[in-house]
């Protein structure tokens, strides 16, 4: 068990178990800021961890992601606004149990689900990827291009409302990562005789633009929305002091909550290995779930701890298990894993089964770096959530987001010194909230940008091998299988849209 | 309006975006056509455009509920938009001080910040803070103003 060495290693690091404890204050207080992610955040902050080691990198993004996916949870409970789409279904029953004065309640609870969510969704990590790993080493080019289809048409169509518009975000996403030189025969492709354009777009400036300046400005228009601007968001909270009530929560409130919580995390573990399904899925599904196997399913969304314990465990156990494609394929199952992969590739590591022969020692520091991340906002939720909304209450939006908006320059600048960088993360930016306003999937269109190139070696790789045919994925039944598994998941998707529509009785446009 | 409105702007992103893929040239013997991903993304991306305009096909008082294209809102974000575009521009022209002393106190008053001492000491606080940060502490190189450089003025 190569976990146990990299956990001494670990905890015999001081320096690294600072920089753990600080990721996961910052990510807390990203994923409970409303209208900030950690997606945004680990894209900001990517160029800064240029300068650390591979390790200390990768282990500072990677607690942001966990502690942010947690700190949604404090928002949702707490400022009825939930910090991530995850944490909408904690919203359902935190909020009204904030209003019953049961906040602190509700706060340990989605503490202590989080942590059982999350530590279970790692050991399953930690046991299975190198197993999958293993396998993945077996499989041939035509395999592998069969798992990136199935990756692009299940992230495509299953993400977002719309299948057309989600497969559309897909495939511009592939498009752009095909601007510069092919990599095989160095023949241009939509460089427009631009010397810039040659050298390809940069993940790094295309990340900050599409997940930090369009966020910016999606909240500047939101903004303007409102009929003072001037006027920061005095959130419900300040009238809802109940989070100093009622804080302590014995075992025999928590009693009910743990097979929920137990239920969550398998649910969130299984739903994570599978790319592109995400966090929102994985809670809503546990907690429509915990809801059908309730004894009290009456009290749900009127204020049940249970119903705060079944999303919240769902919705960390993801963080874990959504790593096994993105280490053991190079596929990130979600936009957190796409930029990890972007911190692999800048330290000059390559991701995929081979990642575990050359440096399986820093891939489980990794994983013993997230367990102590774990704990770490474990703790600081536990006994200083409310500290930590305090601070937020204080955060004064009308400054912190056109400071975000300076940021994303000068850090697009920093990537690689390119002022050609700032200039594809305007665009990217301005395509980012265009793409958030006409309700594409902006996850889509990133993750399929970061898997282009690997589907596309692999593509003709195959073709090379087969003489330019392509019935090669058709006879190969470990590929035939992966390509039945993306018809069939965009397959269920259109059926249940249908089903809705049905019931709805409303026309075919969204599908 | 708005359904048909994207399907034509996915329609002419596929058709560029075929058009480009055709100007690659062809493969040597032995090889694969460097053309072949995008192509097939951008006829992919034209049937998603032919598929979307069909189902637009719906009643016209369904149709009269469609979301406006742009509000008053959506233009003040391209205003923002411009502004950005403007900074990134001046940065290759006046390196990185100039341009953000004066662009951070306009972003701040667009987001809502009226304080004249706020807006005066953000001119000078964020292109300071933002300097030392990364082009002291981080060791970036600043990008240099072609037509004037504040910094190489102050180093003077």
């Amino acid at each position: 068990m190569e976990i146990f060495p990299a956990l001494l290693s670990v905890v015999t690091d001081p320096v690294l178990l600072l920089a753990i404890l600080l990721a996961a204050v910052v990510g807390m207080i990203v994923g409970a800021t409303p209208g900030l992610t950690a997606s945004a955040a680990i894209a900001m902050l990517l160029p800064i961890t240029f300068y650390m080691p591979p390790l200390f990198a990768l282990a500072f993004l990677y607690v942001i992601g966990k502690s942010g996916r947690y700190g949604g949870s404090i928002a949702a409970i707490l400022f009825n606004t939930p910090g991530t789409a995850a944490s909408a279904a904690t919203q359902l029953d935190g909020y009204p149990l904030a209003r019953l004065g049961k906040a602190g309640k509700a706060m340990k609870v989605a503490t202590i689900s989080s942590i059982i969510g999350d530590f279970m969704g790692d050991i399953m990590l930690v046991i299975g990827v190198g197993f999958i790993a293993a396998l993945a080493l077996k499989l041939g080019p035509p395999e592998t291009f069969a798992i990136y289809f199935a990756a692009f048409v299940v992230i495509g169509s299953v993400i977002g409302k719309s299948i057309l518009k989600g497969l559309a975000s897909a495939l511009i996403g592939i498009l752009v990562a095909m601007v510069g030189l092919d990599p095989i025969s160095g023949e241009e492709r939509y460089t427009f005789g631009s010397f810039e354009l040659s050298n390809g777009i940069g993940l790094v400036p295309l990340m900050i633009g599409v997940f930090v300046l369009g966020e910016v400005f999606a909240q500047f228009e939101e903004r303007r929305k409102t009929a003072n601007p001037t006027e920061d968001d005095t959130r419900e909270v300040e009238s809802n002091k109940s989070f100093d009530d009622g804080n302590s929560l014995t075992w025999q409130e928590y009693k009910p909550c743990l097979p929920h919580a137990l239920r969550g995390g398998l649910i969130g573990a299984g739903i994570g290995v599978l790319p592109g399904l995400g966090s929102a899925i994985a809670a809503f599904i546990s907690y429509g779930e915990g809801k059908r196997r309730a004894k009290n399913p009456e009290q749900w969304g009127k204020g049940a701890l249970e119903g705060v314990a079944a999303p919240e465990a769902a919705n960390n156990a993801v963080s874990g298990p959504s790593m096994a494609p993105l280490l053991t394929l190079g596929i990130p199952g979600s936009t957190i894993g796409a930029i990890l992969l972007g911190v692999f590739l800048i330290h000059g590591i390559q991701v995929g089964p081979t990642l575990f022969l050359t440096d399986k020692e820093l891939v489980y520091k990794l994983f013993a770096c997230g367990i102590f991340g774990i704990a770490a906002y474990g703790l600081i939720g536990y006994f200083g959530a409310t500290q930590v909304a305090r601070l937020i209450l204080k955060i004064p939006t009308q400054v912190l987001y056109p400071l975000i908006f300076l940021t994303t320059f000068v850090a697009a600048y920093s990537a690689r010194g390119s002022l050609f960088d700032v200039t594809v993360m305007t665009f990217a930016g301005f395509g980012g909230w265009l793409m958030r306003k006409y309700d594409f999937n902006v996850a889509a269109f990133v993750i399929s940008f970061v898997l282009a190139k690997g589907a596309e070696e692999t593509f003709r790789q195959s073709m090379l091998m087969s003489d330019g045919g392509a019935l090669i994925f058709i006879e190969r039944p470990i590929a035939l299988a992966f390509l039945l598994v993306g018809l069939a998941a965009m397959a269920f998707r259109i059926r249940g849209i249908m089903k809705d529509r049905k019931l709805a009785s409303g026309g075919l446009e969204d599908a | 309006m708005r359904a048909i409105l994207e399907g034509i702007v996915l329609a002419v992103l596929s058709i560029a975006a075929l058009w480009g893929a055709w100007q690659v040239p062809s493969a040597s013997t032995g090889e694969t056509w460097a053309g072949i991903v995008p192509f097939g993304a951008a006829l992919g991306l034209l049937i998603i455009s032919g598929l979307k305009l069909a189902c637009v096909r719906r009643p016209a008082t369904e149709r009269a509920a469609d979301s406006p294209i742009a509000d008053d809102a959506s233009l003040q974000v391209i205003g923002l938009f411009l502004l950005a575009v403007i900074y990134q521009q001046s940065l290759q022209w006046f390196g990185y001080l100039l341009p953000t002393a004066l662009v951070a106190p306009v972003a701040l008053y667009a987001f809502g910040v009226r304080s004249w001492i706020g807006l005066a000491l953000s001119a000078v606080l964020c292109p300071l803070i933002f300097h030392i940060v990364f082009f002291e502490l981080l060791g970036v190189f600043p990008p240099f103003g072609e037509v004037f450089d504040l910094l190489d003025a102050i180093r003077e």
